[in-house]
């Protein structure tokens, strides 16, 4: 089976990215945000099984691409000095290594490419991590729908991460504090045992959900 | 089947230990502290041991009778192992002669997960607490990532190690969490 070999830089793909002046700073930011979702998504990916994780994560690892090409553009523009460019040297460093990451997630989930009985080990090697990877469903007597996730303050109540929903059919990642949560949704959580236990007497609808919090206008 | 379960044990020492080498990486970025870059560098060693002892599993153990498993037990292994690597690429960063530039402790400050930094009060209720009576992540949302006890560093702490007057906590969560944690060193809070 002969397949098609994606170049990192080919050029048509890259022309396509008109350069637009944004900051140093927040390409950083999303590079390192990125870096950290995607391995957590890789994984999730491996232990359910799941082929749309999985695109997931290779659609994150383009991105991080892209993000990578435009943080060397916007640091080769921002260097006037030696100096400055020994400083800039230093954020390209840190970005490619979050880009580096990312194509760590892609190979992860290339793993699932191969027949099923080849990797028996998988689900196990998330068992017993110090935080846990599981998936949650919103019962309809729980006392969470229709509530935002900021609104519940799902992380700090219970210290589980929701690092995927999936809605009907469809997967939405990276959701944020505005989510609303709806009933039958399924969330992919990672957090340490007892939390998660927690997380799960709410969503189940065995407990009130303790505490909601007003949103303000930034989210907080 | 039991050699099975230590291949598994490999795995999940490798997945926990390059996950606290990417937490640390960036803490030691936020920060600029030396002490934790280097801590990085010395995990990077352990990630390459457990790597060579599921390299020989997989060759010793599986290729024989099965080669694409012990194909896809190396291949994980690296991909893990990649990951240090990216940390160890991050924490070198800090470790140059050249102060990191102001922007890379602005981006780490603005990620959707925050690192924060907090000294623990005498009057706190953490003090002589350990980390497994205190749950602190289920709590708070917030996962300690290295504990500084005068000049030692205590990284990667786990359920049994002890909160003492006057730590210095590193933790990574969510903003809401980070308030919590504050007001819980500062003693201004008597349950989490």
């Amino acid at each position: 089976m002969t397949k098609l070999r994606r170049h990192k830089y080919r050029k048509k793909e890259f022309a396509e990215i008109e350069y637009k002046p944004r900051s140093v700073k927040d390409l950083l930011t999303e590079m390192k945000d990125i870096s950290e979702l995607i391995v957590d998504l890789a994984y999730s990916a491996v232990k359910f099984d799941s082929e749309d994780m999985a695109k997931e994560v290779h659609e994150l690892e383009f991105e991080m691409d892209k993000l990578l090409y435009q943080i060397r553009l916007a640091a080769m523009l921002a260097a006037r000095t030696p100096e400055d460019a020994a400083q800039l040297s230093g954020i390209l460093q840190v970005a490619s290594a979050a880009e580096n990451i990312s194509n760590a997630a892609g190979d992860i989930v290339k793993l699932l490419e191969s027949k099923i009985e080849y990797r028996p080990f998988l689900p196990f090697v998330l068992k017993d991590a110090d935080e846990k990877i599981i998936p949650v469903r919103i019962l309809e007597r729980s006392s969470i729908p229709g509530y935002r996730i900021g609104e519940l303050r799902v992380e700090s109540e219970t210290g589980a991460r929701i690092i995927a929903v999936k809605r009907n059919k469809k997967w939405i990642y990276d959701v944020e504090k505005d989510f609303k949560l709806k009933t039958n949704d399924t969330l992919i959580v990672r957090g340490v045992e007892d939390g998660l236990l927690a997380l799960k007497k709410y969503t189940e609808g065995k407990k009130k959900w303790p505490q909601i919090y007003k949103l303000d206008e930034e989210g907080v | 089947m039991k050699k099975e379960q230590k291949v598994e044990d490999l795995f999940l020492e490798m997945k926990d230990t390059s996950e606290l080498m990417v937490d640390l990486a960036y803490s030691a970025l936020l920060f600029n502290d030396k002490k934790i870059a280097e801590e990085v560098y010395h995990l990077e060693d352990t990630i390459d041991d457990l790597y060579r002892c599921i390299q020989r599993f997989a060759v010793k153990k599986t290729s024989k009778k099965n080669p694409d498993m012990a194909l896809a037990l190396i291949r994980l292994a690296d991909s893990i192992e990649s990951i240090g690597d990216s940390a160890r690429e991050i924490a070198d960063v800090v470790l140059r002669d050249i102060e990191p530039h102001p922007v890379l402790k602005m981006s780490i400050r603005e990620s959707d997960a925050v690192i924060t930094r907090v000294n623990v009060l005498p009057r706190s209720i953490l003090v002589n607490k350990t980390l497994g009576k205190l749950r602190l992540a289920s709590e708070t949302g917030m996962w300690l990532i290295a504990v500084r006890r005068g000049k030692k560093w205590i990284f990667g702490p786990d359920e049994n190690t002890k909160i003492k007057s006057k730590d210095i906590l590193i933790a990574r969560g969510p903003e809401a969490g980070e308030k919590v944690l504050i007001k819980a060193a500062k003693g201004k809070l008597r349950k989490l």
